[in-house]
């Protein structure tokens, strides 16, 4: 990035800003809105879990907080022990710390989560594989796991037996969105809720500042970001802006996000599997690298495992039209046949004989030929309605943090979601925020001021942005089915060197994610 | 602009960087003191008892109160010269907190009232302000275009601009006066804790001024504050590099021989027989340095050639 520094600078005071000035001294005449210390754009998990930390530590129990989503925020966790949402996400060890310590790990349904302890990742083109299991090195995290992809890394051996004590050894902890934002929003109900408004269906229609102020002696709103809603006005000391990739608040705050779009969509389901795992087996994720791009097995309880499989945008829309049985047929196919095989039954096979086609292809393929770990379950379901697809892309706000304004989730960063870190870096976010307030009460600052928020930024935006280089290069090394490059993947000539900085960016980022 | 000097600025060695965190809060500077005998010990060994003949009738130096005025408008600008200060503020009240936390007679329920001289543009008295447990702030600038800015910054927030509910008095407010003024303020005194940040080393004449600021501190009250240490260091990072190499601040910001070592101060507050400085809960001393990438850090020992902070408690 050519300066974050400069271009921090330049956004000290948001561009917005300018404007103002030349602009509507009409709205003199209207009375003051109605102050809030915090108005938190965005109720998804990490303006819920920013908003937790705040109301949870006595330095800023007290502050007065708006809460705005669009959305309904209610209980939406699912009842039913049979049905999952299509929404899952892994939690990293870090994450479930943070939860735990602001009080949402127990609201959580633990019943419906599943944490693994092992991830199988091999090389759709090559076969090479490895095994990564943390229990080899307890400093290890999923970011490492995908480090060992990259030629010339260690490979991993046979699978260590599982230990009782294995809190040092889970990888991730598969659970439901749905489930997350529940246990966020009982705590949220559950604790100290003074002070807390929360305006639920409620759309942002408008951010701007201030109006500038009537006399010398007035209160100056002039630089302050005034939202409206069909609620009316309200002014914030500091705003935040979880409001997801397409972030009003950024929009406001006039950051840049610069980035790319993969050309890809991520097509997700919901999966039935062959076999169970116990409370006490060793549970396995399972990721395939494709030239149109990864596939991932995750487990969730009851026989129930959660996909994620990042293909082309045609492909994706293919496989979404295709009836049940025919989908399970394709999913199961693009972990066991070879690449050209997975094309071309997607291009030119008739969705009615796929099934067959299928059975009759892999029984044909060996193992040793794609390198399919030899434990990876067989889906034979998909449950209804949860087949969807999310484009994907790559975005990166260019700061997280202007004047009176910080960006948290995905309104600063969206990622590949090949690494399932996404929503981990936006809960990093949500405890590095809400740390820096903390500071910022306690020593008197202006929580809305660059003195208070600079270190925010500086902290995660380097972070994040090693974690967004990692995943981006990983899509873009094996998006590629054929030459130097996958010569390289698999006998790690040449490429070792060119990824060097990779490899250190990766063990970086895998430090701080755990 | 003065983003190329912070640039430069944070390719120097810490030791060189202190200079910036010399404001030019002369602040005070316009009394009518009486000349008083008792100086400071040994503070003018480096010379330049010359400098001001006729200081018999002001602890201010006018030269230092017209270079303050070209600088008022820099105290909010985030790159502006004032950053270091906005950036040693916390410590500020870390270390009021450290003297609190030791002295067996301050009731930590009891709510706090500051007075902050030569509040400048009022970086420490907002903060002051906005602690859960303050009850007001009144911070005092003799110099009319830093009062300005003092005000109108505090107009930007308007929980600086409320009453103290539990009070009703404000929460903040600024005086334009020099501690000799606040003689028409007569409210003002009986304070708890007195700050003086970065101000000594610029009055001619500490002792007569210390001694005034004591007399608006209620017994038992805290005066303290911050300054700069006298040594070739500060000599050549202040005088030298600040003002003739980068030329960041105006020729002639700083007496260097205005300078106190902490070891002056605690024996000019030892003759002092309304302070307790000499048992160890009544005098504190800390020094701090700036390290690039990490901030402002205590630093033992460093109180001897760098910045420090003192406090000094007046008897109960
Ligand atoms: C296919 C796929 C798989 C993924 N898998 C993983 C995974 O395994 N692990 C992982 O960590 N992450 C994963 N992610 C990423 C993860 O889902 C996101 O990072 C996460 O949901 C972001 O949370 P957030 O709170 O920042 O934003 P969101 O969840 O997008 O929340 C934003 C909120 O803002 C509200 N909002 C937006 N605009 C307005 C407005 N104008 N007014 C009021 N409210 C507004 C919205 O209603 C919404 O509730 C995956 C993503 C995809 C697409």
């Amino acid at each position: 990035m050519a300066s974050p520094m400069l271009l921090k600078r330049l956004l000290v005071l948001p561009p917005a800003l300018r404007r103002s000035f030349w602009s509507s001294p009409s709205r003199n005449q209207q009375a003051l809105p109605e102050i809030y210390d915090v108005v938190c754009v965005g109720g998804g998990p990490a303006g819920l879990s920013f908003v937790s930390a705040l109301k949870v530590h006595p330095a800023t129990r007290h502050l007065k907080i708006a809460l705005i989503d669009s959305q309904q925020l209610k209980a939406a966790r699912g009842q039913d022990e049979t049905l999952f949402s299509n929404r899952c996400s892994s939690l990293t060890p870090s994450s479930v710390r943070f939860l735990r310590n602001i009080g949402a790990w127990n609201h959580i349904d633990e019943s419906r989560t599943a944490p693994y302890h092992v991830m199988d990742v091999w090389d759709g083109v090559s076969g090479s594989k490895i095994h990564f299991n943390p229990a080899d090195d307890q400093s290890f995290g999923i970011a490492d796991a995908l480090a060992m992809l990259v030629p010339g890394n260690r490979f991993s051996g046979g699978r260590k037996p599982y230990t009782t004590d294995a809190s040092g050894e889970i990888i991730a902890t598969m659970c439901e969105n749905t489930n997350l934002t529940t246990a966020l929003l009982e705590r949220l109900r559950g604790g100290d809720a003074a002070k807390l408004t929360t305006m639920d269906s409620t759309k942002v229609d408008s951010i701007e500042l201030g109006p500038t102020p009537e006399s010398e002696e007035a209160l100056d709103l002039s630089l302050w970001p005034v939202v409206t809603t069909s609620q009316g006005q309200i002014a914030a000391r500091l705003l935040v802006g979880a409001d997801g990739a397409n972030s009003p608040v950024r929009q406001f705050a006039d950051i840049p996000s610069p980035g790319w779009d993969y050309n890809q969509h991520g097509v997700v389901a919901t999966l039935d599997v062959d076999q169970s795992f116990s409370q006490h087996d060793l549970r396995t994720a399972y990721q395939r690298f494709l030239p149109t791009g990864p596939i991932a097995l995750l487990p969730l309880p009851n026989k129930k495992a959660s996909l994620v499989w990042s293909n082309t945008v045609q492909n994706a829309s293919k496989l979404k039209q295709l009836a049940p049985d025919a989908f399970v047929a394709m999913v199961n196919a693009a972990f066991r046949l070879l690449p050209a095989d997975i094309d071309y039954m997607l291009e030119h096979t008739d969705p009615s004989q796929l099934v067959s086609e299928v059975s009759w292809r892999i029984s044909n393929t060996t193992a040793s030929e794609t390198g399919m770990p030899s434990t990876l379950p067989q889906a034979i379901g998909v449950q209804n309605n949860t087949a969807a697809s999310f484009p994907l892309k790559m975005r990166h706000a260019s700061t997280y943090t202007g004047h009176r304004v910080a960006l948290v989730g995905d309104a600063a960063h969206t990622m590949h979601p090949l690494a399932g870190q996404g929503l981990n870096l936006g809960l990093a976010d949500a405890e590095a925020l809400a740390k820096k307030i903390v500071y910022g009460v306690e020593h008197g600052m202006d929580i809305g001021s660059c003195w208070c928020l600079d270190g925010y930024n500086s902290e995660r935006w380097a972070a994040n942005n090693a974690m967004l280089g990692v995943v981006d290069k990983l899509q873009k090394l094996y998006g590629v089915s054929s030459g130097p490059v996958v010569w390289g993947r698999t006998l790690g000539l040449e490429i070792v060197n060119r990824l060097g900085p990779l490899k250190g960016a990766l063990m970086g980022a895998a430090a701080g994610s755990r | 602009m003065a983003n190329p000097m912070i640039s430069r600025l944070t390719a120097l060695p810490s030791g060189l960087r202190v200079f910036a965190l010399r404001r030019f809060s002369p602040s005070i500077l316009t009394s009518t003191f009486a000349p008083n005998s008792q100086h400071l010990a040994g503070r003018r060994h480096h010379g330049t008892e010359s400098s001001s003949p006729n200081a018999a009738s002001s602890s201010v130096n006018q030269t230092e109160v017209s270079h303050f005025n070209t600088l008022a408008s820099e105290w909010w600008d985030p790159h502006g010269s004032s950053r270091l200060l906005h950036l040693m503020n916390p410590l500020r009240h870390d270390f009021i907190r450290q003297c609190l936390r030791q002295d067996a007679s301050h009731d930590p329920s009891k709510k706090i009232r500051y007075m902050d001289i030569g509040c400048g543009g009022g970086i420490f008295a907002e903060s002051a302000a906005r602690l859960s447990n303050t009850a007001s702030v009144t911070g005092i600038d003799p110099t009319p275009q830093v009062f300005a800015v003092a005000k109108r910054h505090q107009r930007t927030d308007p929980y600086l601009l409320e009453k103290n509910p539990e009070t009703g008095e404000p929460r903040l407010k600024y005086l334009n006066t020099s501690i000799e003024g606040l003689v028409d303020h007569p409210k003002e005194t009986n304070f708890d804790i007195i700050s003086l940040f970065e101000v000594i080393e610029h009055i001619q004449r500490p002792s007569p001024f210390l001694q005034a600021c004591l007399q608006h501190l209620k017994p038992g009250g805290w005066l303290i504050g911050s300054t700069m240490a006298r040594t070739n260091t500060s000599w050549f990072t202040t005088k030298f590099v600040a003002e003739e190499v980068l030329k960041m601040v105006p020729r002639g910001t700083h007496d260097w021989n205005q300078y106190i070592q902490p070891e002056e101060l605690r024996s000019w507050a030892r003759t002092q027989p309304d302070l307790a400085a000499s048992s160890g809960t009544g005098w504190h001393v800390m020094g701090v340095v700036y390290v690039p990438g990490l901030g402002w850090r205590e630093i033992n020992g460093s109180e001897t050639w760098g910045n420090y902070f003192f406090a000094m408690q007046k008897r109960i």
